[in-house]
């Protein structure tokens, strides 16, 4: 489309204004199709975020060959106080004979750092509204004709200039027109993402995909940091009790067990037919010594049924054995 | 194979399934499992380690150091190794950067966007 375009325009702009309107009208219309969240984004910044933002501290890596995975992910960790070089990273991400590395092995990776790794939602405003929180993103682009995929960290724009500003191979500074970034961006499906220090979150989390990402954090990295992610976490919402049984099963493996029925007393008065909570409770008591107080509430749990019966009635049976019966 | 050999090989293929990936204390309902319902767990837990070892293998052929690809596997989610499972070859990988192409392009857009932004 933009291509007939071009190739058509001299001769159609000096025939007649009428010509020229028309012409301009389809570009118009083709250009606005073509790299759709640009010209959502013509009609004005979303709310409240300013029209021009750098974050002129985030370090810079400049890529060795074939080795933008590790430079990218170096220099978002580096930003949020990481001590890691692109060197360090490559025995993480980089895969010899694909030249290159795999959006999931970027995901995680940044995990056995110790951060959240978090895709953001496939949308340009997203990725501004991230840069204005102040964490550089992320973004997968390809630059080629066919196969041309290439990591590059978003970590400004300026909105009256339309320029995205990144981190990108070997240059410190690059900036890219809005319309160049969605082109070469919208072919990875706007593959975009941000790694977070435990007691952060990102600008544009959602609330159930965030504790998705804080879970597979403590599934990979140390309690410790997946305990003060679900504490986070559960400043900001407060009444999820999924989070509360995160940060209690944290609480338990460290061995903080009087933390651990804090935590899971007070999910237990939030959602009292939840299954989980009771089973995880009981256990937490029995595991104190108190295998009286444990029986009724394991009771309780076996008495709701449901996808984990096998695993209540081992902790039932746990208990009972305990107790001599 | 002696029934003692097919005793052996079958607590081992148990442990390697188990090991690894367990990350809930005795007891205590995993995180994870929240979101997944018991009834699926075990045929999930096989194809799970399935396509790990998939994965594994892949990374290993295309020249990663076997006990890196195994540290490299163990840091996904489930999710993301299922993503990759049987499917590695088709992913892009970030690494390349073909200069002709990216010119091309480059000026390609540039000529769009400046009639375009101009109005």
């Amino acid at each position: 489309m933009v291509l007939a375009a071009l190739n058509l325009a001299p001769s159609a702009m000096k025939n007649a204004r009428l010509a020229a309107g028309v012409f301009m009208l389809a570009l118009v219309c083709g250009c606005a199709s073509l790299f759709p969240q640009t010209a959502k984004l013509r009609d004005g910044l979303p709310d409240s975020l300013p029209p021009r933002v750098e974050l002129k501290e985030v370090p810079f890596f400049a890529q060795t060959e074939y080795q933008c995975g590790p430079a990218a992910l170096a220099t978002v960790l580096a930003a949020s106080g990481e001590r890691v070089t692109p060197g360090d990273l490559v025995s993480q991400v980089y895969i010899p004979e694909r030249k290159g590395s795999l959006q999931v092995e970027m995901l995680a990776a940044a995990r056995r750092h110790g951060r959240i790794s978090y895709l953001l939602a496939p949308r340009f405003d997203d990725l501004l509204r991230e840069l204005a929180a102040g964490n550089p993103v992320i973004v997968l682009q390809n630059l080629g004709i066919r196969d041309g995929w290439h990591y590059a960290v978003a970590v400004g724009y300026d909105y009256d200039e339309a320029e995205i500003i990144l981190r990108s191979g070997d240059k410190e500074r690059e900036t890219m027109h809005f319309w160049t970034h969605e082109f070469v961006w919208m072919r990875s499906g706007y593959w975009a993402m941000v790694a977070m220090p435990p007691d952060r979150i990102p600008a544009t989390a959602d609330e159930s995909r965030w504790l998705a990402a804080v879970s597979a954090l403590e599934r990979t990295g140390d309690a410790r940091t997946a305990r003060t992610a679900y504490e986070t976490f559960l400043r900001r919402w407060p009444s999820n009790v999924n989070a509360a049984v995160g940060l209690a099963n944290t609480q338990h493996t460290l061995g903080n067990l009087t933390a651990a029925e804090r935590v899971l007393r007070d999910a237990e008065e939030r959602d009292p037919k939840s299954v989980i909570v009771l089973n995880n409770l009981a256990q937490t008591l029995s595991d104190q010594g108190r295998d009286g107080e444990a029986l009724p509430v394991i009771e309780r749990a076996v008495a709701l049924g449901g996808p984990f019966a096998a695993s209540v009635q081992e902790t039932r049976n746990g208990i009972l054995k305990k107790l001599g019966r | 194979m002696s029934v003692w050999a097919k005793v052996i090989s079958r607590l081992l293929i148990a442990l390697m399934i188990w090991t690894p990936y367990q990350i809930a204390t005795a007891g205590m309902i995993g995180t994870d499992q929240v979101a997944t319902s018991s009834a699926q767990a075990d045929r999930t837990t096989v194809l799970n380690f399935m396509n790990r070892s998939d994965v594994t293998g892949k990374l290993q052929s295309f020249g990663v150091d076997p006990s890196t690809a195994k540290d490299r596997v163990a840091a996904m989610t489930d999710d993301e190794v299922q993503s990759l499972a049987g499917r590695i070859n088709a992913m892009p990988a970030g690494g390349d950067v073909s200069t002709a192409g990216v010119i091309l392009i480059i000026i390609l857009i540039a000529a769009a966007v400046w009639w375009f932004w101009q109005r």
